[in-house]
């Protein structure tokens, strides 16, 4: 399998006031294959989402490289990195993050629509489906003030995979859900993943983290240690040993 | 600490801060500027009329005359006459006078009499309001002419009439309350009376009489006024009383001061809303702090204050500025009042008065914040902590689904469905594009209005290529017939019709009897369009104008009856309909040519004309100029000009503020309310982005959005100032003798020029302001 993502010395600095710097990401070194699902975990500011976004192309990095698919994304050109993230990424966010005015299927559908010379039909059956999938379809026409956080959270997921992307990030996407519809999200992704589609997030939480097959611990802006599994199978009900044994990783390298 | 407040708020929001108070600023200086031109009209009438010593009544007369019998009516009525002195004119033509590297005051409607200086009342004054003292060759020429034909004091004028040559070097302007304005149709030159006494024996002008009274205090003018006409006393002119002097020297300063108090009421409309927009805008963005602040328990009252204070502060300091700036401003407005009025205007008056612009504005601007601010009473604390406050009602039925869309590509879509979804936030764009085309587009059409040959209906005339006026002379009636065999031969007109105006009593709503003036003639040759009813077709029918008939006049609707006396004899006629008139003080009539001429008091012939097809205009007014000496050639269009002289050439340059004015309220406020709307936005605009939309994508939705309000604004405004705009001229104009205007409007200009214009400036605004999007990492925007 070959790299989706490369990163090598990847820094992030911020600067806060005249003399003030805050060094986030510190020489980080990471590869993600085609079709992995990897999961980001570490505590509250030791760059976990940073690394998201920067990996992406939503921020820039103030040193290294990171390519995508073979290109370096760091010299693309804003117009260049918004086609990226239009044809090949998709994005999920703790906040959801959905357009106000937009009803949820206009929500999932209008990253296809801005397309030139899209079949607004086709487009329309895709987002169906994807709703069917998630099991919303029946509030396809509701104004997102009309959905719950769980479900709201799946238009999110339906609208990263309108355009059928080769990966989709997400930033702490079960983050503000209760457990049974982090339980419902998680089955979503990783039944996404098994059709081929990379997956890359952050988490708290270690239940999210089982259902990965790459767990990366972050401390400080460094990346500090990793954890290979098998792939996640529902079938195999080991859940539980999966979470139990990430957690024990995770006091060894000192969470 | 509230002024830290202040402090802070206004180096958070400078752009906004600046802009609201550029605006109330500005709308100060034009209130304050406005006032204080009204304040210096009163002053600086009362100080003319002071020094003038008008007359109360005026009767024109020309022909035989006798002053011992004005004398004996003079002491009969001594318990209201005070004065009486009667002014002997001599009425030189215009063509007689020249100027300058040969040229003449031929072509002007005005008749031109050289007079010497009264002794006891009506004194013609210098531009100092000084009695004129003018010495022997010199002479004092009116204000109106000095302006019209560029002349400067030292420069000559010749008088070549008959056997009498003269030269004069202009000593001084003549500036002559009852014969300033424009409107008045007459204008006084004053020489010396050696020269004048020269003048008479030399014959060089036709003389005419004023004889003019001035009454006590308590004098009744209506009673003299038909004393005299009952005693038969020497009047085939006009009588005129001095209050229409008056109105007429005012009008047009009155005219420019309310039009300024208009774009001042709007620009503190404009300020307002500018407000309210940085209400919502900071308010939404502070909603959290206010949350906080109204858990930890302080006041509403507290809370509003900190919003508050930052207005107070900025209406004190632009009340200031404006207060103090408008005293140079109203330097440019009162150019005109300064040389036809009185060039001393500083009177303390102004001082005190214009201080009700500043005062007025704050308490405006304080009670418009106090009322946008009963929001925050709403918001509880934790409603504010949710931020849910703006965001309410979202629940209605889902409208512009993105599949309806069939003709737009996505991004141009989606800021078109933004301004209907958001159309509380874009209606003050809305207002502001609707006021801005107004105030282009009015003061458009009343200029073209004037300017064009269809105002002839306004003037109580029909639409003609061309009028001889023939006055009083003593070859009147041989000229007029001359004139008529003359016309009846020549192949290069089309069409003509003759109008004589005598003077008529008529019985007033009192059963008095005051004078009218009626025009007989054909009126279906040049027909006039009636505000109600139909021109005088047969015996026994009279028309009225709109001032004639109203209540102030003679009271009357059509199919009333009016009963007038001329020669001794007395006619019913019955009206048969109402046309507008602005001239002779808005009270004229016309009536069938079968009541007659009454011979004794004819005021005037008219001959309107049209021309055959290709026979040039200049050339045959020329020809009937040079044959006609007495005559006053024009053109209708020259004619409307001159009448309306001054006021057309304040109207341009009101066209010329108004367009300024627009362009840059427009470019201000939108502007500022991209600004507002872009960081309202930001967070919205941050997701787009992440889900793959480029900056250039987000802004064409903006542009969509933002020109469709333009363009909606363009085009209610423009009807706006067709319809709306008419009714508020004819109200406007209804007191001057025209109730009904229909305002001339100009295609290219109202649908092409205008909006090309607002469209080009506000579009390279909107193209600038959308440039920045989020420069940051999205991540900022997105985290937060």
């Amino acid at each position: 399998m070959s790299n989706i993502v490369e990163a090598r010395g990847m820094n992030k600095r911020v600067e806060l006031g005249k003399e003030n710097e805050l060094h986030i990401l510190k020489d980080v070194n990471l590869d993600i294959e085609e079709g992995e699902f990897v999961s980001v975990m570490g505590p509250s500011g030791s760059g976990k989402s940073t690394l998201l976004y920067n990996i992406s192309g939503m921020d820039r990095i103030t040193s290294g490289s990171v390519k995508f698919k073979g290109s370096e994304i760091g010299t693309l050109v804003e117009e260049e990195l918004a086609k990226l993230r239009l044809n090949h990424m998709g994005f999920i966010f703790q906040d959801i993050n959905l357009l106000k005015n937009l009803s949820l299927i206009d929500n999932v559908m209008f990253p296809a629509l801005v397309s030139k010379d899209v079949d607004k039909n086709a487009v329309y059956q895709k987002a169906k489906k994807l709703l069917e999938m998630t099991g919303i379809d029946k509030l396809a026409d509701h104004n997102i003030t009309q959905g719950s956080g769980g479900q709201l959270q799946r238009v999110g997921i339906c609208r990263a995979l309108i355009n059928s992307p080769d990966i989709i990030f997400g930033d702490e996407p079960t983050g503000a859900l209760d457990s049974k519809s982090t339980a419902e999200i998680m089955s979503i992704l990783a039944e996404i993943n098994k059709k081929g589609t990379t997956v890359m997030l952050v988490t708290h939480d270690v239940k999210v983290a089982a259902k990965t097959e790459r767990v990366l611990y972050m401390v400080d802006g460094n990346l500090v240690a990793q954890k290979k599994m098998r792939k996640y199978d529902a079938q195999r009900n080991d859940s539980k040993e999966r979470e139990e044994s990430i957690m024990k990783w995770l006091v060894e390298n000192g969470f | 600490m509230f002024l830290k407040i202040v402090k802070n708020d206004f180096l958070r929001n400078k752009i906004v801060t600046m802009t609201v108070f550029v605006f109330i600023t500005m709308a100060v200086i034009l209130a304050a500027s406005a006032i204080n031109n009204i304040a210096n009209l009163f002053q600086a009438m009362s100080d003319l009329q002071e020094n003038a010593v008008p007359a109360d009544i005026t009767v024109m007369h020309a022909g035989e005359y006798d002053q011992a019998e004005i004398d004996q009516f003079t002491k009969r009525y001594r318990d209201h006459i005070a004065v009486q002195e009667t002014m002997v004119l001599q009425n030189i033509d215009g063509s007689d006078i020249h100027f300058g590297q040969n040229q003449t005051m031929a072509g002007t409607i005005q008749d031109i009499s050289f007079v010497v200086q009264n002794k006891k009342f009506d004194f013609i004054l210098d531009l100092n309001n000084e009695k004129l003292d003018v010495k022997e060759g010199f002479v004092a020429v009116p204000i109106y002419f000095m302006e019209q034909h560029d002349l400067k004091i030292g420069d000559t004028i010749t008088v070549k009439s008959g056997g009498y040559e003269k030269e004069f070097i202009i000593s001084e302007y003549a500036r002559d309350f009852e014969m300033n304005s424009s409107l008045t149709s007459s204008k006084r030159f004053v020489i010396n009376q050696n020269d004048y006494d020269e003048m008479i024996e030399l014959q060089a002008g036709e003389l005419e009489y004023l004889i003019e009274f001035k009454l006590y205090e308590n004098g009744d003018s209506a009673t003299v006024q038909t004393a005299y006409i009952e005693a038969g006393l020497p009047a085939n002119g006009p009588i005129l009383e001095g209050k229409i002097f008056t109105m007429f020297n005012a009008m047009s300063d009155m005219a420019v001061a309310i039009i300024i108090i208009f774009i001042s009421i709007l620009l503190i409309v404009i300020a307002s809303l500018c407000i309210r927009l940085t209400f919502l805008a900071t308010i939404e963005e502070d909603i959290r702090e206010i949350g906080v602040m109204k858990a930890i328990g302080i006041s509403k009252k507290d809370i509003k204050k900190v919003y508050l204070n930052k207005y107070r502060v900025i209406s004190v300091a632009a009340g200031i500025v404006g207060y103090l700036m408008s005293f140079a401003v109203v330097n440019l407005l009162n150019g005109n009042m300064r040389l036809y009025i009185s060039s001393d205007l500083s009177g303390s008056l102004k001082y005190v008065l214009s201080l009700i612009a500043p005062l007025l504005v704050y308490f405006m601007i304080v009670m418009y914040c106090q009322h946008v601010l009963k929001r925050i009473d709403k918001i509880s604390a934790v409603e504010a902590l949710r931020s849910a406050i703006t965001e309410r009602g979202k629940s209605r039925k889902y409208s512009f689904p993105l599949l309806k869309n069939k003709f737009f590509n996505t991004n141009i879509y989606m800021g078109l469905r933004d301004v209907f979804k958001r159309f509380n936030l874009y209606r003050l764009l809305f207002f502001i594009f609707v006021v801005c085309t107004f105030i282009v587009i009015l003061p458009l059409n009343i200029y073209n209005t004037m300017n064009s040959p269809e105002f002839s209906t306004y003037m109580g005339i029909g639409k003609s290529d061309m009028r001889i006026d023939l006055r009083r002379t003593d070859t009147i009636r041989e000229d007029f017939k001359k004139l008529q065999e003359e016309l009846k031969n020549d192949s290069d007109i089309e069409k003509y019709a003759t109008y004589i105006t005598s003077s008529y009593q008529v019985k007033n709503a009192e059963g008095s009897w005051d004078y009218i003036n009626i025009e007989t003639g054909d009126f279906s040759v040049f027909p006039l369009n009636y505000l109600e009813g139909r021109a005088p077709k047969g015996t026994g029918e009279i028309s009225l104008s709109y001032a004639n008939a109203s209540k102030d006049g003679l009271n009357k609707k059509v199919g009333d009856e009016v009963t007038v006396r001329g020669g001794g004899e007395e006619q019913t006629l019955s009206v048969t309909g109402i046309y507008q008139d602005i001239t002779n003080g808005g009270k004229t009539a016309k009536a069938h040519r079968s009541l007659g001429v009454n011979e004794e008091a004819v005021l005037w012939y008219i001959v309107s004309m049209d021309l055959a097809q290709g026979v040039d205009t200049r050339v045959k007014m020329d020809y009937y100029q040079d044959a006609y000496d007495s005559a006053q050639v024009n053109d209708i269009k020259e004619y409307t000009g001159q009448t309306l002289g001054n006021i057309i050439d304040q109207m341009s340059q009101i066209v010329i503020g108004g367009i300024a004015i627009a362009v840059i309220i427009a470019v201000l406020i939108t502007a500022l309310f991209l600004r507002m709307l872009l960081s309202k936005d930001m967070s919205q605009i941050a997701i787009m982005r992440s889900v793959g939309l480029t900056s250039k994508n987000i802004k064409h939705q903006y542009m969509a959005g933002t020109m469709m309000v333009l363009i909606l604004g363009i085009i209610v405004g423009v009807l706006a100032s067709n319809y709306l705009g008419e009714f508020l001229v004819s109200m406007a104009m209804s007191s001057m003798g025209a109730a009904k205007i229909e305002l001339v409007n100009v295609a290219w200009q109202t649908w092409l020029l205008c909006p090309l214009a607002l469209i080009v400036a506000v579009g390279f605004t909107i193209s600038m302001c959308c440039k920045v999007t989020v420069e940051d990492d999205l991540s900022v925007v997105l985290r937060s």
